[in-house]
């Protein structure tokens, strides 16, 4: 009976975890053909998807390890992939040389950034997300006083086509054409007209073992420890606060250097845009991908790019067939993406709840046993 | 307590290494991966009282590929990466003549984005200052329009 009741209970938390993929499996299997894209073109795109997006989301794993939920705050860390990417552009870097010199820029402003929402993240235990959402707004104004009035009269900004003419600040769109996709192509591969950015691939599969490693060392056992129980863990010895915030800081140092493979792959930079989105698109597609606020693996982040991006290719046309115009596919996956967080953040109050309400539930009738014993 | 301040010394030093490795890192990536565009001009040229005139046709390549074709008074282009730069030019002096390769290798300098090659003067062997200009290029239309940026998403329309 006990094990019928937990194999029940298992089946009921796999359903739960499983629910949103095999929502997005079913919507993407229903748009496919409705959409007519050549197999070609979808695997085409989805492997390109992959190689943009992959590192970008990886670099959420650890704040959950550290249980501080989906860190909002990784648009930090774009930004200053931008600034980095920015400054090499004026100075004329081009190539991989290029980025790897933004991205060796970004990682201080990263650091900074990193140790600044790790500080007030830790004056906001338990409301991480929503603080790290707001520190993100808060940023993007500061962000937006470095490059739009002090790029140009105070950092030295020389080139016209990145410069406004009013001799300061940095344009909407700065182009990336001299290291567009250069990492992408640097190892060509071309499957059946599948172009394959393996060189990009083989970044990411090292992040994947770093974070698989990272899990394993004193550190990343304690970030575990931290995640499951702060008080335990400060019991037991460990520095609770300066691992949460080594947590934020290297989310946001991997956040910096997967803006700059992203953006390398765009080949531009929405000067003013481009972060804003990135976090809500991060999120959203891992959660697509089976993970919590409380849980995630790699295995997620790859199930997530390709499920979420799937719809973002297919939904547009979809609709554009089913309605007669396309704007109903593009409100269709915006509107899915902010849904799929919302259902993600209420399903995971809920099971707080319900575990705790669970545990009062054990207790009284614990005490009840107990008062009958005696 | 001793053991522990040795350790805090050799942790200095290695985060002081590693800090100066990174910033020697970035110096070779600035410099290796500086780019430029390298313009070629088959142009009549006149100089110190000397005068270069264009070839009947040029081809240049850069890293084995062809990046331009030129006829007289024509002008290519190439961007490339790094200072050191290396073309192979197929001339034809004179219209029915016979083509000439010619390998040339030169350093670009750094601080110069965009660099004009006069090919009659450089194969002339002429001085650097002859053959070489800086391009300064004119600003287009769309440079001059200044953007409209938003920055803030949350603005309210104004009753203006």
């Amino acid at each position: 009976m006990n094990e019928k009741t937990m194999r029940k209970a298992k089946f009921g938390a796999f359903l739960s975890r499983a629910s949103v993929p095999m929502m997005f499996i079913i919507i993407c299997a229903l748009c496919i053909p409705i959409a007519g894209l050549s197999p070609n073109y979808l695997v085409n795109e989805i492997v390109t998807r992959m190689g943009r997006n992959s590192f970008l989301i990886l670099s959420l794993l650890i704040p959950i390890m550290a249980g501080m939920g989906l860190n909002f705050g990784m648009t930090l860390g774009a930004m200053a992939g931008e600034i980095g990417l920015i400054l090499v552009s004026d100075w004329q870097i081009v190539g991989i040389p290029g980025m790897v010199l933004a991205m060796i820029i970004s990682v201080p402003i990263s650091i900074l950034l990193g140790l600044f929402c790790g500080k007030i993240l830790n004056m906001a235990k338990g409301r991480e997300m929503i603080t790290s959402y707001i520190i993100s707004y808060f940023i993007n104004g500061v962000y937006q006083l470095v490059v739009l009035y002090l790029m140009g009269s105070v950092i030295p900004i020389k080139h016209g086509s990145i410069k406004l003419p009013r001799g300061y600040g940095i344009r909407n769109t700065v182009s990336l054409l001299n290291m567009r996709q250069h990492l992408d192509n640097l190892i060509p591969l071309n499957i059946k007209g599948v172009k394959v950015p393996v060189a990009t691939f083989i970044v990411i599969a090292v992040l994947c073992l770093v974070i698989v490693w990272f899990r394993r060392t004193k550190l990343g056992q304690d970030m575990r420890a931290v995640g499951q129980d702060m008080e335990v863990a400060r019991d037991a010895g460990i520095n609770v606060e300066r691992t949460r915030i080594i947590s934020i800081i290297i989310s946001t140092v991997l956040a910096g250097i997967g803006m700059v493979i992203y953006l390398q792959n765009m080949g531009n930079i929405a000067t003013y845009s481009a972060h804003s989105q990135i976090g809500m698109f991060c999120i959203a597609a891992l959660l697509v991908g089976g993970a919590s606020v409380d849980k995630a693996s790699i295995g997620n982040v790859f199930l997530g790019v390709i499920l979420f991006h799937l719809m973002f290719i297919v939904a547009p046309r979809a609709g554009a067939y089913i309605t007669g115009d396309s704007m109903i596919g593009e409100y269709f996956r915006v509107f899915v993406s902010y849904a799929v967080i919302t259902i993600a953040l209420v399903m995971y109050e809920t099971n707080k709840r319900r575990v705790k309400s669970m545990e009062g539930e054990r207790l009284r009738l614990d005490q009840e046993k107990e008062g009958k014993d005696e | 307590m001793n053991n522990k301040k040795k350790l805090s010394v050799r942790s200095l030093i290695v985060r002081i290494v590693a800090l100066a490795a990174v910033i020697a890192l970035a110096v070779i990536l600035a410099v290796i991966g500086r780019g430029h565009t390298v313009y070629f001009d088959n142009k009549k040229l006149d100089a110190d009282g000397t005068s270069y005139d264009p070839f009947y046709k040029v081809e240049v390549f850069v890293n084995d590929k062809s990046v331009a074709k030129l006829s007289e008074g024509d002008r290519g282009m190439v961007p490339v990466m790094g200072q050191d730069f290396k073309m192979v030019l197929h001339i034809t002096p004179k219209k029915g003549s016979k083509k000439v390769g010619s390998a040339v290798s030169m350093k670009l300098p750094y601080n110069i984005d965009g660099i004009v090659l006069n090919l009659p003067a450089l194969l002339s062997g002429a001085a650097e200052d002859v053959y070489m200009d800086e391009f300064i290029p004119t600003p287009t239309a769309e440079e001059e329009t200044e953007d409209v940026v938003i920055t803030d998403e949350f603005a309210l329309p104004s009753d203006e």
